[in-house]
């Protein structure tokens, strides 16, 4: 730079101050940039944390915890699993009834006391899950072997030490029971349970779907030829004679599952709770058993996964607080699925026919305005609208047009998966319409102009030349379209989502797909579990594996958007012309 | 090569071989080619009507609820000369048969579509007329006063029994194309061929002397009470002396004897003044409260919540001058009272606790609505039995029917010919008819379909003065379990809940979101940027309900606990970061460079942990401070004054008037002083600078919040009240999330689409990145930030699991940060799924649906038409 100090030189300021002394801090804006700079930062810390959050407490979820003893100072003993502690502020009722010292370590920490949250089980006992331990309180904590933790059908956990396992005609106690043993025994127990419920659910249900069908046949009969008449008499004889057999096979097979049953009652547990109080229950009754603070690495890494396979392949147990989710997950991706069936067509059309076949001028202008604008409008509208339009008035004609015979109770005149699916479509179509046009878009000109020129027909261009090249941005925003539809809840609250479906919505019966079938989604099982159920501190973990599940899904979902975007680009670009 | 020989062809036909060349194409071709044209053109065309119709169901769902009433159907009148005036005459439940019943005791029934007589039997009055005369509202309990100062009870009911299909006997007489008769009953074919018959029956019970001297009665009216066990009836008399008596019989069913005794209280209200003529006499359903009309215009209230002493507790004129009272009656609910006039006039009154008014029980009569008035005086009021509806008719015959809450004449009903006074007018149960008995015995009825009679326009997004509620007020209540219920149904306070959540939610989101992309568009390195940018995209596809679940189990219990920790943040972290900010500016030269970047953002990281670690330092004597100790007390209004509260919000205004004052007074002559100095005292005297301004504008703020709470000012019953735990602060923070990956989204495309060699230009020209970003990224942006504020604005206001699961849902009228709030699409999600379909709430919540729609639409329409502009001059740059 000597060339601008020789500039510089001639003028009346000196040339040093001006170098060194360029700008003042004014111009620099320093504590302006920091605090746009704490502004991203603390979005990011926001976002980080709050995903934090969310993984850390599914992970940790399932990870068997050990069973801790409490004695407190009133000599009463809680046994549970911590679960968590926080800082509160005791009400002054209870700092009044505290000894001195303890008051004065209160008054230290501005009346702030340390408690933790035992999960002690035995709601059947106690009337309660979850139990506050003020630090203040205890006198003294172990954790001593031979403390079990039981998973149960109904109920809740279970924490105490087993006093008898009485199996296959045989009891133990005392020292005779041995972790192998019980295992062995509860294995048998379960084999029988499932046995049972193969027969009650499977058989007896098939049973019951047949005899339901039949009497769907006559009530149609009845509407089509008229009650009383010739056609309906014959069929109402078939019917009897039918529903008769029927009958005799529905209590054949229920005196089969009574003998198990009668056998099943025999294996029987009986618990100690940490206070002594006993509990007998039926072994088949246990889901899962482990003496909590006598495990290994190993038997806890089983444990963990163990509970991860019964989460992900299980129907849930005690209203959506415990067991699996699997008939959410099944739902998500059913209706996800129908979700891109109907939305990718129709999206795609719309989009060819505004870029490549509409003449472009106000009209359209205003139609694409209007599109963008509806990937705006509040889901809960679409909802609104798929209730409304959907279910009451489409579903409400099929219903007279080919199901009379099931009215008045609905079958496509409520909510159900193939309308919460086309409320998704329509909210999603938007995205797609979006999507697809800007890859249409990108494709040159003089692509097309030189199919055209080789000859080639409208379609042919389109098909053959347009629409390859489009196909990245088109998949990406057919994926997009998945992840936004899986991820949204409001709108499925009115067309078809429920706490507890029955029936998966693809079974063995004809016509396996039953479409009309309301359905379970992870995201309304977050809502139902975490508001709705008796106990939300005993969902809560459940809710955060779910929740971790769903943004885990939606993730999965974008990153493969990302990629298959990459990848057909990748394909796309060394056979340009 | 086919084509080539072709083109040697036969010469005849060079010209049409020019024209084969050009369409020579496959016929498939062209069919696939026609088919693609036409299945993409209707399949376009079609999206584009679907999603466009959404609008126009959502409003063909709404649109009844703002018409009136129609007439499906009127028979033609009917001739049924009853011996004696009409009393009453009674509509069954399905609109299909009448009973009406005269003074002499007679019962005349009729099927009310063709007038066919059906049998009745009739009340046995031992030749005596009836001179008093009262019904219990569903008209199926009556009382009958005589001229000897007797009283007789009686039932007069329709029977409904269902038959199953077959049971209907043979040879009867056909009505229409439902009903037929065999001159007994009605018998009307329902749903599946079942058969409903309907007959009428009678019940006469023996009279009892009320009047010991025999004086006439001249009014009387009847409420049935208790319980199944313990059945009470409450009946109220005037006489011809006007002495009023009340009268309370309580039967008791021994359980074991089944045999019933029957105890009989009375008691005697004050007297009635000289000349005071007995238009009616009413008592409410639990006989707490007697009402005495004079036709001459006065209402007496009696308070008879102590049976054995009834005093009168209010009187009042209802009526101005010469005008007489000519037809009185409650509605449902018997709170309302509906008083005609000779002139007209149609009033419904209701008793109200008013602090000082001047009656004996604390109540007081008040004139809540005048309804439009009919064009002759008003001879009888019907009341509906399942809503706030009613018919009056008029002496020229004109029979209106209104309704109570939306004040609306719904219908205008008068017979074709023979108009006059009626003796009888009738509301049918379920709101579907209408039937009038003239003077001369001719019925007149008329089907009527009056679906959604409770809203109107006015109703729905104006004030309305509900029964019992002290002045018109917004309210949303939709439903409750009883019948006399009034339904609430205002959107305002759910409009003001959706725009409170989107207030604060974007109070907090638009200046992270728009301070986070200024920075990454123009400070950071665009290495970080492409790991930024991705995980702030992803971020806005979190699902709402993972938010909402967060919101109200994690964060309100959160910020239950530490809410002054949570409100000193906002303090605490920006003069953290501008503390930092000044000290980063007395490093040397060489080492902000070297440091600058990465991990200068680093270090803000640094900075804001240690923010929250002050805070957490800090919070306690905070809250000592500002708060008096306990701030769930101080926000109640319990305990300390807002003086301290009032300076925190005025310390940002308090500090740029502060750094302007001292820039206008000694601006110039500082910069010069800094420019001269080298960068350690520079920024040494930045940062003096800067904490001088603070505390001056400390206590700039604090003597301003002084004067305010001098005057009165409070910031509780504001912007801070009653604290709840699920509340706006919380939806606003987790609606937060939401947003600011969204606005920081697109505030950064479009500030990054700002052409670079405006940048370049302005940084050769000398200015600094910082004068750059401020004076020529921005204001070319400014637009596209602005498209990215209002599209975070639309979001905001549709979100729905966040509102509906962190909110709290209570549908509350104050800006309060504090409380709760229930949100247009939050209603929406809660009350559909249990709205019965076409009901008047199933299509107020489509008009919920239609509004937010009309909401965002508007909005985003907005944000489209400004981006489009910017992405236009941006082109242009």
């Amino acid at each position: 730079m000597p060339t601008s100090i020789t500039i510089a030189t001639p003028s009346a300021r000196p040339a040093v101050a001006a170098r060194t002394r360029p700008t003042s801090l004014g111009a620099r804006g320093e504590p302006f940039l920091w605090a746009l700079g704490g502004g991203l930062a603390l979005g990011l810390l926001m976002i980080v944390g709050f995903l934090f959050l969310v993984f850390w407490n599914g992970i940790v979820t399932f990870w068997p915890k050990p069973i801790e003893t409490v004695t407190l100072r009133s000599g009463a003993i809680v046994a549970g699993e911590p679960t968590r502690s926080n800082n509160y502020r005791p009400g002054p009722e209870v700092v009044a009834q505290l000894p001195e010292a303890e008051k004065a370590a209160l008054a230290r920490r501005d009346g702030y006391a340390e408690r933790t949250l035992y999960r002690t089980g035995n709601y059947d006992i106690y009337n309660e899950d979850f139990r506050w331990v003020s630090d203040f309180e205890v006198a003294k904590t172990e954790r001593p072997g031979g403390f079990y933790f039981l998973e149960r059908l109904e109920w809740g956990p279970c924490v105490g030490t087993i006093k008898a396992v009485e199996a296959g005609g045989r009891k133990l106690e005392g020292a005779a029971i041995k972790d192998e043993a019980i295992t062995a025994l509860h294995r048998t127990a379960r084999a029988r349970w499932a046995e049972i419920r193969a027969i009650e659910r499977g058989r007896i249900g098939d049973v019951n779907h047949t005899l339901e069908k039949e009497r769907l046949a006559l009530r149609r009969v009845a509407l089509e030829a008229g009650a009383g008449s010739e056609a309906h008499r014959a069929a109402s004889a078939r019917f009897e004679a039918r529903a008769v057999e029927l009958r005799k096979a529905h209590e054949t097979l229920a005196a089969e599952a009574a003998v198990l049953k009668a056998e099943d009652a025999k294996d029987r547990i009986t618990l100690a709770e940490v206070g002594g109080r006993e509990k007998t229950l039926a072994l088949s009754a246990v889901v899962r058993l482990y003496p909590a603070n006598d495990l290994d690495l190993g038997d806890r890494i089983a444990i963990y996964l163990g509970r991860w396979l019964e989460f992900l392949t299980d129907e849930p147990r005690e209203a959506n607080t415990e067991g699996g989710v699997w008939p959410a997950i099944f739902g998500t991706f059913a209706m996800t699925l129908l979700l891109v069936i109907a939305v990718a067509p129709f999206g795609i059309l719309t989009a060819l026919y505004l870029r490549e076949y509409a003449k472009q001028g106000r009209l359209v202008a205003i139609v694409r305005i209007s599109v963008n604008n509806l990937a705006g409008v509040p889901s809960i509208v679409y909802g609104v609208f798929g209730l409304g339009f959907f279910a009451y008035i489409l579903g409400g004609s099929i219903d007279q047009l080919f199901y009379p015979e099931r009215l008045p109770s609905p079958t496509f005149g409520t909510g159900g998966l193939l309308w919460a699916s086309l409320t998704l479509a329509l909210l999603t179509v938007p995205v797609v319409i979006v999507a697809t046009e800007e890859a249409l878009a990108a494709v040159p000109r003089s692509m097309r102009e030189g199919s055209l020129a080789c000859g080639a027909s409208k379609w042919q261009t389109i098909r053959n030349i347009v629409l390859p090249r489009a196909m990245p941005g088109i998949m990406t925003g057919l994926i997009l379209a998945m992840a936004r539809g899986a991820g949204e809840v409001a709108p499925l609250m009115l067309v078809g989502v429920v706490k507890l479906a029955p029936e998966l919505p693809i079974d063995g019966y004809f016509p396996f797909i039953h479409l009309e079938r309301s359905f379970m989604h992870l995201g309304f099982h977050i809502f139902d579990v975490g508001f709705q159920s008796r106990n939300s501190e005993a969902g809560k973990p459940m809710v955060f594996v779910t929740t971790m599940l769903l943004i885990g899904l939606i993730a999965l979902m974008n990153l493969w958007a990302i990629v298959v975007r990459n990848r057909l680009k990748r394909k796309f670009v060394g056979s340009s012309f | 090569m086919a084509s080539v020989i072709d083109k040697d062809g036969p010469a005849a036909g060079a010209k049409t071989l020019k024209r084969r060349r050009k369409f020579e194409m496959r016929r498939s071709v062209i069919v696939v080619d026609r088919i693609a044209d036409w299945t993409i053109s209707v399949g376009g065309i079609f999206v584009i009507v679907a999603v466009f119709g959404i609008m126009a169901f959502l409003a063909e769902v709404v649109v009844p609820l703002f018409t009136g009433g129609r007439v499906v159907a009127a028979p033609p009148a009917v001739s049924k000369p009853l011996a004696g005036r009409t009393l009453i005459d009674k509509v069954d439940e399905y609109n299909t048969l009448s009973v009406a019943l005269s003074d002499s005791g007679q019962v005349t029934a009729f099927h009310i579509g063709t007038g066919a007589a059906i049998e009745a039997p009739a009340f046995d009055l031992g030749g005596q007329r009836v001179t008093a005369f009262a019904q219990t509202l569903d008209g199926a309990n009556l009382v009958f006063g005589f001229a000897d100062g007797s009283v007789r009870f009686g039932r007069l009911t329709v029977v409904s029994s269902v038959l199953p299909p077959g049971g209907r006997p043979a040879d009867l007489r056909r009505l229409d194309g439902r009903d037929a008769t065999d001159g007994k009953a009605i018998y009307s074919t329902i749903t599946d061929g079942q058969i409903r018959r309907l007959s009428v029956a009678t019940e006469l019970e023996p009279p009892r002397k009320i009047a010991d001297d025999g004086a006439a009665i001249v009014a009387i009216d009847y409420r049935l009470g208790g319980t199944v066990e313990r059945p009470t009836r409450t009946f109220v008399t005037v006489d011809a002396e006007r002495r009023t008596r009340l009268n309370r019989t309580e039967t008791r069913v021994n359980m074991l004897t089944r045999q019933a005794t029957e105890t009989v209280r009375s008691a005697t209200l004050p007297p009635l003044a000289a000349g005071f003529k007995v238009e009616a006499v009413l008592i409410t359903d639990t006989g707490d409260q007697i009402y005495i009309a004079d036709r001459a215009g006065t209402l007496l209230r009696f308070d008879t919540r102590n049976f054995d002493q009834p005093t009168l507790a209010e009187t009042i004129d209802v009526v101005p001058g010469a005008v007489e009272i000519t037809a009185i009656g409650f509605l449902i609910g018997e709170q309302s009272l509906v008083i005609g006039t000779s002139e007209g006039a149609v009033d419904i009154y209701f008793r109200l606790q008013t602090p000082g008014a001047p009656t004996t029980d604390g109540f007081r009569m008040i004139r809540a609505k005048s309804l439009e008035r009919q064009p002759a005086a008003i001879t009888a009021i019907a009341p509906s039995q399942r809503g706030k509806m009613f018919a009056t008719a008029d002496r020229d015959g004109g029979i209106w029917l209104r309704h109570a809450t939306s004040e609306q004449t719904l219908l205008r009903l008068a017979p074709a010919s023979d108009r006059g006074r009626y003796q009888a007018l009738v509301l049918a149960p379920r709101e579907d008819g209408v039937l009038a008995i003239g003077e001369n015995g001719k019925v007149h009825a008329w089907q009527i379909a009056v679906p959604h009679p409770e809203t109107t326009f006015a109703s729905i997004f104006g004030k309305v003065w509900y029964e019992g509620y002290p002045a018109p007020a917004f309210t949303w209540q939709s439903s409750s379990s009883t019948d006399s219920f009034e339904p609430k149904l205002s959107l305002v306070p759910l409009i003001f809940g959706t725009i409170k959540a989107a207030f604060y939610s974007l109070l907090f989101a638009v200046p992270i979101a728009l301070l986070g992309a200024i920075y990454t568009s123009e400070f950071l390195h665009h290495r970080v940027r492409a790991v930024i940018k991705p995980v702030m995209e992803m971020m806005a596809s979190l699902p709402s309900v993972v938010l909402g679940f967060i919101a109200a189990l994690i964060l309100a219990p959160f910020v239950e606990t530490w809410i002054a920790a949570v409100l000193l943040l906002f303090i605490v972290l920006p003069l953290t970061l501008l503390a930092a900010a000044h000290a980063w500016q007395t490093l040397p030269e060489r080492a902000a460079l070297a440091l600058d970047g990465v991990p200068k953002f680093a270090f803000m990281f640094v900075v804001l942990g240690i923010g929250v670690w002050l805070t957490t330092l800090l919070a306690a004597p905070f809250e000592r401070l500002v708060f008096a100790g306990d701030l769930r007390a101080w926000a109640n209004g319990n305990i300390g004054t807002g003086t301290a509260f009032t300076t925190l919000l005025l310390l940002p205004l308090a500090y740029v008037a502060v750094a302007y004052g001292g820039a206008t007074a000694a601006g110039t002559r500082l910069d010069a002083l800094f420019r001269h100095a080298d960068r350690l005292k520079a920024g040494g005297m930045a940062f003096g600078r800067w904490l001088v301004y603070l505390v001056l504008a400390l206590v700039l703020a604090w003597i301003v919040a002084s004067l305010l709470t001098a005057i009165g000012h409070d910031p509780r019953g504001g912007v801070v009240d009653t604290y709840v735990q699920r509340n706006t602060l919380v939806v606003g923070f987790a609606m937060g999330f939401a947003v600011i990956p969204l606005i920081y989204t697109i505030a950064e495309d479009s500030l990054n689409s700002v052409p670079e060699h405006l940048r370049a230009a302005s940084l050769a020209c000398g200015a600094t990145p910082w004068q750059t970003a401020v004076w020529v990224i921005l204001p070319t942006a400014a637009s596209g930030v602005f498209a990215a504020i209002m599209i975070g604005m639309g979001r905001a206001v549709g979100e729905t699991m966040i509102v509906v699961m962190a909110a709290g849902n209570t549908p509350v009228l104050e800006w309060n940060v504090f409380s709760g709030l229930r949100a247009l699409s939050a209603n929406i999600a809660v009350e559909l799924p249990e709205a019965v379909r076409d009901s008047t709430l199933y299509r107020m919540l489509f008009l919920a649906a239609l509004t937010l729609f009309v909401m965002t639409f508007v909005i985003n329409t907005l944000a489209e038409v400004v981006r489009l502009r910017f992405r236009k001059r941006a082109a242009q740059l």
